[in-house]
């Protein structure tokens, strides 16, 4: 009971406040265009940049929209302050990628009452008080390059693993996703020979790699949590002439990055982590002209391989 | 109540064998835990020594400053920094690579000598002089680089994207020497250890930055030239610092501003492990070289044996404080 | 006359190594209530090691250390303050940031209920001590601005807050003037009075004979003898201390040349940041080739500044005219001094001299490493050996190994690699502050011979020091300086102590001064 008039009470402000802080919105039209106010959690990772890219690509084609691109770099309270800022100037609809779920749970919620639609890329926040969740399945990602090189493999072979951080929910859902993709149990000949663990970083999966060459004297395919991992594996490989005798699998597949590896013949396969960034301006679009779009959107992924690389890739539903 | 000491004693005093004797019982360590054999292979110590390289070349610098009584932490974004200019330079620039280097070096060498020029001229604290310089030059990199790798696949004048060539001097860099044996990182970083061991042994600049690291105004009331002194010690740093970041592109066959993060904590651990102490003065090029090996054969043994992370972390730390506690002989 | 009543503190055959080296051999000292025992020695000769035993600094040792009577082997420097040992090292060990109160109660603050520090009381306290010894100090000023003599006080206030049965100096007055020597005497003497046993440890032959009832000899480690101050003569101590009997050194110095070296005209040193404060206020004298010039006054009286202005390190703005052999001498840096042939001994080896962790060999040829170098700055390491293996020689620096640390040197060793530095630049003028400071007497009297025999090769000395034995022995002229301003010109032959003293604080009736 009391919960409800709390909820009713924090609504009324919500709607007051609605109305008498709030400028009145944009028309949406190319001389008053919604304003879209954008938080990244960090430019550091080039993924980041890519889905500020897309964003920023989408919305080009678009000149009813206007999009304000801000960087938190790597600090929630900055990001809760941008949250913030984007409310006092009143955009019409807020895009974030969260850096964590607990320090910004509040501050969307926030801005959610008071009427300025949340879509939240990524990572997500807590509760429910938002427009719209867009992200990717790692795990289902990781399955897939584990049901994709068991399916190179013929079902038998030796495999190395090279880990970004297993602290991190990725780095685990990556390997949890491969080892389930492999199924194991049903194919005995097939073995993770050695799993290393190499922060994200391509110095590091070079130096890892190098191990497990030492250590193995057979080694059918390596598999990394990410593409530059897979590049540092494939340097190490280069450096011992056994380049040619394994499969490489990466993950995000950027197209300057993981994409242009395929392409060069580097790696075998790479799948894409969609960072969501078109998907974000297609749905902010249909908020805006009033349409009711679902609370969750789970992206599929693409296979960027040699074979297909040139065609744009495949999608996998 | 005292007792004589063996007949050992006066070998063991001696830091450099103290810094060799922690150096085998790390080898000690490697042959028992040897992953099967894998370490009594000569590929495992070559690809330990070209890991460790990179590392080596700021630890190079690193030594050269912290004698001074100084310290140099802006080494990991000098190395970035450099890793992407050259890059930007060689690949979307086309750049000869003998240009290239040069530019990059001398780049490094400016902005070292910039640190310098702070400490020395404006007496501020080394720390906070060289923390400034490392995040104005990691920011630097991101500006050269755009914000992104910088790799073969660049965007032609005409906006199109193309994948170039990468030049000799990346395959070059990173290649190996007689018979495979030995790559050439690891040659650079040896050039560089001789380069300080001339420096700080034969030459009149070295026991200028001795003196210096040993009592600053002693130093001038006998007419060392201080401030260049310590500019020159910082230029040095930066110098190395830049041959590491071309290094590291090489390797990396791109530029990343985000590469080599938190590498200036390794090499200062590598100094400190080969018993130069942070309080200047005092220390040698030589100990630093035992002490990269011994961090560098730590992180083979733990990487051959597939050491978790969190181990990993846990074991450097304690081998440091062993390390440094073994050195002042407790 | 020995005191009769037992000794508070005694150690019985007290041997103490340094890995495979005995310093110690088997040393009895004891000291009484209401005594002063002075410990004499050499440097090295183990004065400082006992001491360390009896105030807990060293832990290990063979032997047996009586406090009372009763049998007591303290665990640390603590262990002794606590039964009422105070030990006050050569060294100052104040903190200079922190204020007087502050640092009376260092590691013994007073705390409330809530172990905060309890200002008020140690205010309190700290005003009561310095009552107590006769120190005119707020509690709440800095020690940093306190003058080192005034440091040296609160140093002695500090091992007394707390009831000391013994208390033990070493060396207290190497950082002191006359004037702050004057005031820990009287202090010391009270104490005495008041029942206190007091070891001593000095290398002054007046403080020894004024002050001590006992005087124990160490040499090499050994017990030489222990006597009544009384029964000792200067002669027969100094011979105990050095096992040999000194050549004595002639009195009147050999007549210097006529060309002068260097003119100081109206030389004023202000203050850099308070302009009219001045350092040095309107000096002027002339240096003789061959000459030794000695430069006597009080803390404070502007001599050390002089000569750092002639050395390119002044502490102040300089304005005036100084000239070496007849041309314009305004030095930017000590490098630029050092090539004109001028170099200056700072009076702080430790400060500002030696840097512990380098090899004699780079100690000594720091300053001329000009005079080694190929092209590129490539030191020629043969010709450098050479230089200062003879001029090492030549000063009888004992060390084990040219390429020993100097921090393994004694004092007085150390004292000898400074000094061989400055003269391996082939000085025309030698500014030599307080160059005989903390180090024993043989080492003194070989540098006393050394300084004459510069000066008869034709370098010019400008000479301060403390010792007014030593000013006199060594100087052909001495000026005296009182704030900032020469007040006397005496002739090295005919001056007196008196004579020095009373210009130098500043008595009008000085002879031959110009009254300020």
């Amino acid at each position: 009971m009391l919960h409800r008039t709390l909820a009713a009470l924090s609504l009324a402000v919500g709607l007051t406040s609605c109305t008498t802080d709030t400028p009145p919105g944009h028309a949406g039209t190319p001389g008053d265009p919604f304003v879209i106010g954008m938080s990244q959690s960090n430019l550091g990772e080039p993924w980041r940049v890519q889905m500020d890219a897309d964003i920023r690509a989408a919305a080009e084609t678009r000149p009813n929209l206007r999009v304000i691109f801000k960087d938190a770099q790597n600090n929630s309270l900055t990001q809760r302050a941008q949250v913030e800022e984007f409310v006092e100037q009143g955009v019409d609809l807020m895009i974030i990628s969260p850096k964590e779920a607990a320090p910004l749970t509040g501050p969307v919620a926030a801005a959610y009452r008071r009427g300025i639609p949340v879509i939240v890329l990524d990572r997500e926040v807590q509760g429910d008080e938002y427009t719209c969740f867009i992200g990717a399945d790692n795990v289902r990602i990781g399955r897939e390059a584990g049901r994709w090189i068991r399916e190179a493999l013929g079902g038998e072979g030796r495999i190395v693993e090279l880990k970004g951080l297993m602290t991190s929910t990725p780095g685990r859902d990556r390997n949890q996703g491969f080892l389930e993709g492999l199924e194991l149990d049903d194919h005995p000949d097939l073995e993770v020979i050695f799993s290393g663990e190499m922060e994200w970083l391509e110095p590091n999966a070079r130096r890892e790699m190098e191990s497990a060459l030492a250590t193995n004297d057979v080694i059918d395919a390596v598999y990394a949590h990410n593409d530059p991992g897979a590049h540092g594996a494939w340097l190490a490989a280069r450096a011992t002439g056994r380049e040619e005798e394994m499969l490489f699998v990466g993950i995000d597949a950027l197209p300057h990055e993981g994409q242009q590896y395929v392409a060069q013949g580097i790696l075998d396969a790479t799948f894409l982590y969609p960072t969501g960034g078109a998907e974000a301006i297609d749905m902010a679009l249909r908020i805006l002209t009033g349409e009711e779009v679902p609370k969750r959107i789970t992206l599929g992924t693409r296979i960027y391989t040699r074979e297909n690389i040139a065609r744009g890739g495949e999608a996998i539903e | 109540m005292t007792t004589p000491r063996g007949g050992l004693s006066p070998w063991v005093h001696s830091p450099v064998a103290r810094a060799l004797l922690a150096l085998l019982l790390m080898m000690a360590l490697g042959a028992v835990f040897s992953a099967d054999g894998a370490f009594f292979r000569w590929s495992v110590h070559r690809d330990m020594l070209r890991q460790v390289s990179v590392y080596g070349m700021l630890a190079c610098g690193m030594t050269v400053v912290i004698i001074s009584a100084g310290i140099d932490l802006s080494v990991s974004s000098l190395l970035a920094l450099a890793a992407v200019s050259f890059a930007w330079l060689t690949l979307p620039g086309a750049w000869p690579a003998f240009y290239a280097i040069l530019v990059v070096l001398a780049a490094g060498a400016a902005l070292g000598s910039l640190s310098g020029l702070l400490v020395a001229r404006m007496r501020m604290q080394p720390f906070i002089v060289t923390l400034a310089m490392m995040v104005f030059a990691r920011g630097l990199a991101k500006v050269v680089s755009g914000g992104r790798k910088i790799t073969n696949y660049v965007t032609a004048p005409d906006g199109s994207s193309v994948v170039v060539d990468l030049p000799r001097v990346f395959h070059v860099i990173d290649s190996r020497v007689l018979g495979g044996n030995l790559s050439i990182v690891t040659i650079v970083f040896l050039v560089c250890v001789a380069l300080t061991w001339v420096v700080l042994e034969r030459l009149r600049l070295g026991r200028h930055i001795y003196a210096v690291g040993g009592n600053e105004e002693a130093a001038r009331l006998s007419g060392v030239p201080v401030r260049r002194t310590l500019i020159l010690a910082y230029a040095l740093s930066g110098l190395f610092a830049a041959v590491a970041g071309i290094c590291q592109a090489a390797q990396e066959t791109q530029g990343d501003p985000e590469t080599g993060m938190a590498y200036e904590l390794d090499a200062i651990a590598m100094v400190v492990i080969g018993g130069t102490p942070l309080t200047g003065g005092k220390g040698s090029v030589t100990l630093t070289l035992i002490g990269v090996l011994t961090i560098g054969y730590l992180q083979k043994i733990l990487s051959l044996n597939a050491a978790p992370e969190a181990t990993r972390l846990m074991l450097t730390g304690a081998i440091i404080v062993c390390a440094v506690l073994f050195q002042r002989g407790k | 006359m020995a005191p009769t009543s037992p000794p508070l503190l005694s150690v019985r055959s007290a041997r103490k190594s340094f890995g495979p080296v005995e310093v110690l051999h088997g040393v009895d000292f004891e000291v009484a209530a209401g005594e002063v025992h002075v410990l004499a020695g050499e440097n090295g000769a183990g004065k400082s090691t006992l001491v360390n035993i009896l105030s807990g600094v060293h832990t290990e040792y063979d032997g047996e250390v009586l406090l009372q009577g009763e049998p007591r082997r303290f665990s640390g420097p603590a262990d002794a303050a606590h039964s009422g040992i105070a030990t006050i090292h050569q060294e100052l060990s104040l903190v200079p940031a922190m204020t007087v109160a502050d640092n009376l109660f260092l590691g013994g603050e007073h705390t409330d209920r809530w172990r905060q520090v309890d200002f008020t009381r140690q205010e309190r306290e700290a005003r009561r001590l310095l009552e107590k010894a006769g120190l005119d100090l707020s509690p709440r000023s800095l020690v940093a601005e306190l003058p080192v003599s005034l440091q040296q006080m609160l140093e002695i206030v500090r091992a007394l807050a707390r009831e000391a049965v013994v208390l033990i100096l070493d060396e207290p007055t190497s950082a002191l003037d006359e004037r702050g020597a004057e005031a820990l005497f009287r202090r010391l003497a009270t104490l005495r009075q008041e029942g206190v046993g007091i070891v001593y440890i000095t290398h002054r032959m007046d403080e020894i004979y004024r002050l001590a009832d006992r005087i124990t000899v160490l040499r090499d480690g050994h017990h030489v003898g222990t006597s009544p101050a009384g029964q000792l003569p200067p002669t027969e101590l100094v011979s105990r201390m050095v096992g040999r009997d000194l050549a004595a050194i002639d009195r009147v110095p050999p007549t210097p040349d006529d060309e002068v070296v260097v003119r100081v005209r109206d030389l004023h040193i202000r203050h850099r940041g308070l302009p009219t404060h001045e350092l040095v206020g309107g000096v002027s004298f002339s240096l003789r080739q061959g000459e030794i010039l000695g430069l006597a006054g009080l803390q404070g009286s502007g001599a050390s500044h002089v000569l750092r202005a002639l050395f390119g390190a002044a502490d102040g703005r300089v304005s005036g005219s100084m000239e070496l052999s007849g041309r314009p001498h305004f030095p930017a840096s000590p490098g630029e001094a050092i090539r004109e042939g001028v170099i200056l001994l700072s009076s702080h080896r430790k400060a500002q001299g030696l840097a512990p962790d380098q090899s004699v060999t780079h100690s000594v040829s720091l300053a001329s490493l000009s005079r080694y170098v190929a092209s590129l700055g490539w030191i020629k390491r043969g010709v450098e050996r050479r230089a200062v293996q003879d001029v090492t020689t030549r000063l009888r620096l004992a060390a084990a190994s040219l390429e020993a640390p100097v921090r393994t040197l004694s004092g007085g060793n150390q004292q000898k690699a400074y000094l061989a530095r400055c003269l391996l630049t082939q000085p025309r003028v030698l500014l030599l502050d307080e160059p005989t400071r903390g180090i024993d007497i043989g080492a003194k009297t070989d540098i006393y011979t050394l300084m004459r025999a510069w000066a008869a090769e034709g370098i010019s000395i400008l000479l301060i020091t403390s010792e007014l034995d030593e000013l006199l022995l060594l100087s052909h002229r001495i000026l005296v300086l009182h704030r900032g301003r020469i007040v006397a010109e005496l002739d090295g032959n005919s001056a007196t102590k008196d004579g020095i003293m009373g210009a130098a604080m500043g008595h009008a009736e000085a002879p031959g001064g110009a009254a300020p």
